[in-house]
């Protein structure tokens, strides 16, 4: 056991001496975390998107297109889209080179056509680069649209006068007649606005999750779920190229030479998954440690989380000592390890929400321990014991380490 | 020389998984994913929880009914909903009261958040188009309602279309992740296979017995950079074509958009070249490839369409040559645009390569 130990502090040593690959490997998912949750986190403005260009052509240049101009001018529309007021030609050159998310087209007599209660259409050209905002703007002019349609024909006598009054000369108008005609507009609008103010039918938004839990979400919450991901990828890609030793020292040479030693080939064995493990639960250390210090990532009752990151790492060490009993050679090694954490991980939902995922990725992605550890760090954070994960990963890393150790044992004997 | 490196990497078996068939893989998932995200799903549903004990409940859910929207009844909160909307047992009291009041419409926070702007958008309208109708109706007593009111009608109709001389048809999502991933993949495998088997060369000493025939060390720098710039735009192809077979991935114009490609290729090359002769140990090519290009990969909008994001990471994108192949791409995918479009990415990237190919070759080492 001594002996053991001595390799054990030996291999530590030597990978502290250049620990430049191992700290690379480290800074990747926390930069990715970085970015993804700087992207993606909630936004302080208020809106999870940002501010939409538009482009708004009017041909109409009337009394209802300035309504329209007018709702963009709203202070809650000024933070979701950035209006330029522009001409056709100019309109469509920027649409054609992509300098909007959409351009809304007023058409001419917009005004008129809608006094005289008459369809008309409102045109919305598409960025076809943009998949979400062009479709918001979209919506929005939809929205208009019904608003628009509803005032028109609610005041549609008053909207017939004033069709009226945009062709007729000034000293055509009787004004004697226009005083009745404003007494039953003011009638109506101290009736619509029983409705309007405040509006009669409101909706009370509120934002659920699955278990009905927590309806605020924060930046760090969105860093807590990505970094488990991300760590557990990058665990696997720590742990192979430390596990590698198991591999050169057989290549060079090295390994004959420690077996003239008193060691016995159980010992090298130990050492080597002993240290991958010890390693692995070192770098999730490190990156809890950095999670939490730059990110302010949650990650529930720390115990919890030490024993799933201790079993995570057990099942790493478990794994790369079969996997490096397997394969032949390093050129073998490189090649196969490598798709196999990144098939893992793109499974395993280290890449993408698991959510998202196909139904039938998401089913392949149970078969992967970054599956269960993202669900295990999913339950520590919200307090609970990851029983499911912690069974999952220390049992089917015993079956590997059973099967490890006496394929490691042959290799090492030869 | 360079041919010969080609066909040394073409012969290991390797190299077709990490250059075609895993990134097929990613071109699957995130083309899925871009369908089910970014366009929401055909119909957004929304469970409908109508308590009402009168008829102006029932009258409202029609109203929200349309071609986009598939409303569920519900009698109480199910347990597993996306979008859910709960009309108060006091709901029509309170309209022929005309007292305002508020509905609770929950959204799961996991649920697609297009599909939610959709249902949310439809609510608004269903309101509009009922207080309409109210207003229509006057001060009369509302509980007459139904024995005969004005109904609202459409007057201002939306048209959406797409500016002229682009694409005709909706992109798929496929339009968006194979560019996005042979970008990717072009970065990181030219990366990771160029810069390895250039320290290695070095390393085992055959760039140095290279030196043994007649090349000069210019050329033998020459080669090593025309080898894996041949070694990206392979990969490049490859994709392409299985874009094509399997995708019916449209580029807009072939041919450009294969110069875009093989201007970005030729400085990842150079790149690889530097990375190589700079680094000593395998896995340190490997960390550096794949932290760089993941980051100018994200950053460029090969992940994710970068309309999301803020226009502060906006800006910050351009430092990332992703970002600029991404941009040009896009340009001839949804806008079919031309040569004069894309020159100002060219010259961007042109000049990108030539720089990182002056500093690779001041830095190309023979021997360590």
């Amino acid at each position: 056991m001594r002996r053991l130990f001595l390799i054990l502090g030996n291999d530590v040593r030597r990978h502290l001496k250049a620990p430049l690959v191992v700290a690379i490997f480290i800074v990747i998912p926390l930069a990715m975390t970085g970015l993804i949750g700087v992207v993606f986190g909630p936004r302080t403005e208020g809106s999870q998107l940002p501010p939409i260009a538009v482009l708004l052509v009017d041909h109409d240049k009337n009394l209802v297109s300035k309504f329209l101009l007018g709702a963009f001018d709203v202070d809650q529309m000024k933070k979701m889209f950035q209006v330029t007021v522009t001409d056709e030609p100019e309109g469509r050159k920027r649409m054609e080179a992509g300098k909007a998310s959409a351009m809304v087209v007023i058409p001419e007599r917009f005004t008129l056509d809608l006094l005289e209660a008459k369809p008309t259409t409102l045109l919305v050209v598409k960025n076809p680069a943009e998949q979400f905002l062009p479709d918001v703007v979209e919506e929005f002019m939809n929205t208009l649209a019904v608003i628009l349609s509803g005032a028109i024909q609610a005041f549609a006598e008053e909207a017939r006068g004033i069709r009226a009054m945009i062709d007729s000369p000034l000293a055509s108008i009787s004004w004697e007649a226009l005083g009745p005609e404003l007494g039953k507009a003011q009638k109506k609008m101290t009736s619509a606005e029983k409705y309007l103010n405040p509006l009669l039918i409101r909706l009370r938004e509120e934002e659920t999750q699955a278990a009905g839990a927590r309806t605020r979400f924060t930046q760090a919450d969105l860093f807590s779920i990505i970094l488990p991901g991300m760590a557990i990828m990058f665990l696997l890609f720590i742990v192979q190229t430390l596990m590698r030793d198991i591999l050169s020292e057989r290549d060079d040479g090295k390994l004959r030479r420690m077996l003239t030693t008193p060691l016995r080939p159980l010992e090298l064995i130990g050492a080597r998954l002993l240290g991958g493990w010890v390693m692995g639960v070192a770098v999730l250390l490190v990156m809890v440690g950095v999670g939490t210090l730059i990110f302010r990532v949650t990650w529930g009752p720390f115990g919890y989380f030490l024993i799933l990151g201790g079993t995570a790492s057990f099942w790493t060490a478990a794994f790369f000592a079969l996997f490096y009993a397997l394969v032949r050679n390093r050129n073998q090694a490189g090649a196969l390890g490598a798709p196999i954490i990144l098939a893992f991980s793109l499974f395993g939902g280290s890449m993408m929400n698991p959510e998202a995922m196909p139904k039938a990725f998401r089913a392949v992605g149970i078969l992967t321990p970054n599956r269960w550890f993202i669900d295990g760090a999913a339950a520590v954070r919200d307090g609970r014991f990851p029983l499911a994960s912690l069974v999952i990963l220390a049992g089917t890393g015993l079956i590997l380490l059973a099967l490890a150790v006496p394929a490691l044992g042959r290799r090492t004997s030869v | 020389m360079a041919w010969n490196d080609l066909r040394i990497m073409v012969g290991d078996k390797v190299f077709f998984f990490w250059t075609l068939a895993f990134p097929i893989l990613f071109i699957v998932v995130f083309g899925l994913l871009y369908k089910a995200s970014g366009n929401a799903p055909a119909v957004a549903e929304l469970t409908v929880v109508n308590l009402d004990q009168g008829r102006w409940g029932a009258y409202f859910v029609d109203k929200i009914k349309s071609p986009g929207i598939d409303v569920v009844l519900a009698a109480s909160e199910p347990a597993g909903y996306n979008r859910l909307l709960v009309l108060p047992a006091d709901f029509s009291e309170k309209i022929e009261a005309r007292r305002d009041q508020a509905l609770a419409f929950k959204k799961r926070s996991d649920a697609s958040t297009k599909a939610a702007a959709r249902v949310e958008t439809r609510l608004y309208q269903a309101i509009a188009r009922v207080i309409s109708e109210l207003v229509l109706y006057g001060g009369a007593d509302l509980k007459q309602f139904w024995d005969g009111h004005p109904e609202f009608r459409d007057l201002v109709l939306v048209k959406s279309q797409f500016p002229e001389n682009t694409v005709t048809v909706v992109p798929s999502g496929f339009d968006h992740s194979v560019p996005g991933t042979t970008v990717q993949f072009i970065m990181m495998m030219v990366l990771i296979y160029g810069g390895i088997t250039v320290m290695e060369e070095r390393k085992k000493g055959i760039l140095g017995r290279m030196l043994f025939s007649p090349l000069s060390t210019g050329e033998l720098f020459q080669a090593k950079l025309l080898g894996r710039w041949l070694m990206g735009l392979l990969q490049a192809l490859m994709l392409i074509v299985v874009g094509k077979i399997f995708f019916r991935l449209n580029l807009g114009s072939f041919s450009l958009s294969f110069l875009v490609i093989a201007v970005f290729a030729l400085a990842m090359a150079a790149l690889s070249v530097f990375i190589g002769s700079l680094c000593t140990k395998e896995d340190m090519i490997i960390g550096l490839a794949v932290l760089g290009s993941n980051i100018f990969a994200a950053l460029g909008g090969c992940w994710w369409p970068n309309e999301i994001v803020s226009p502060a990471i906006r800006k910050a994108a351009m430092v990332s040559p992703a970002y600029w192949a991404m941009d040009a791409l896009h340009k001839l995918t949804f806008f079919r645009g031309g040569p004069a479009d894309i020159l100002p990415h060219l010259g961007i990237l042109l000049a990108l390569s030539i720089v990182l190919a002056v500093v690779a070759g001041r830095h190309f080492k023979i021997r360590d």
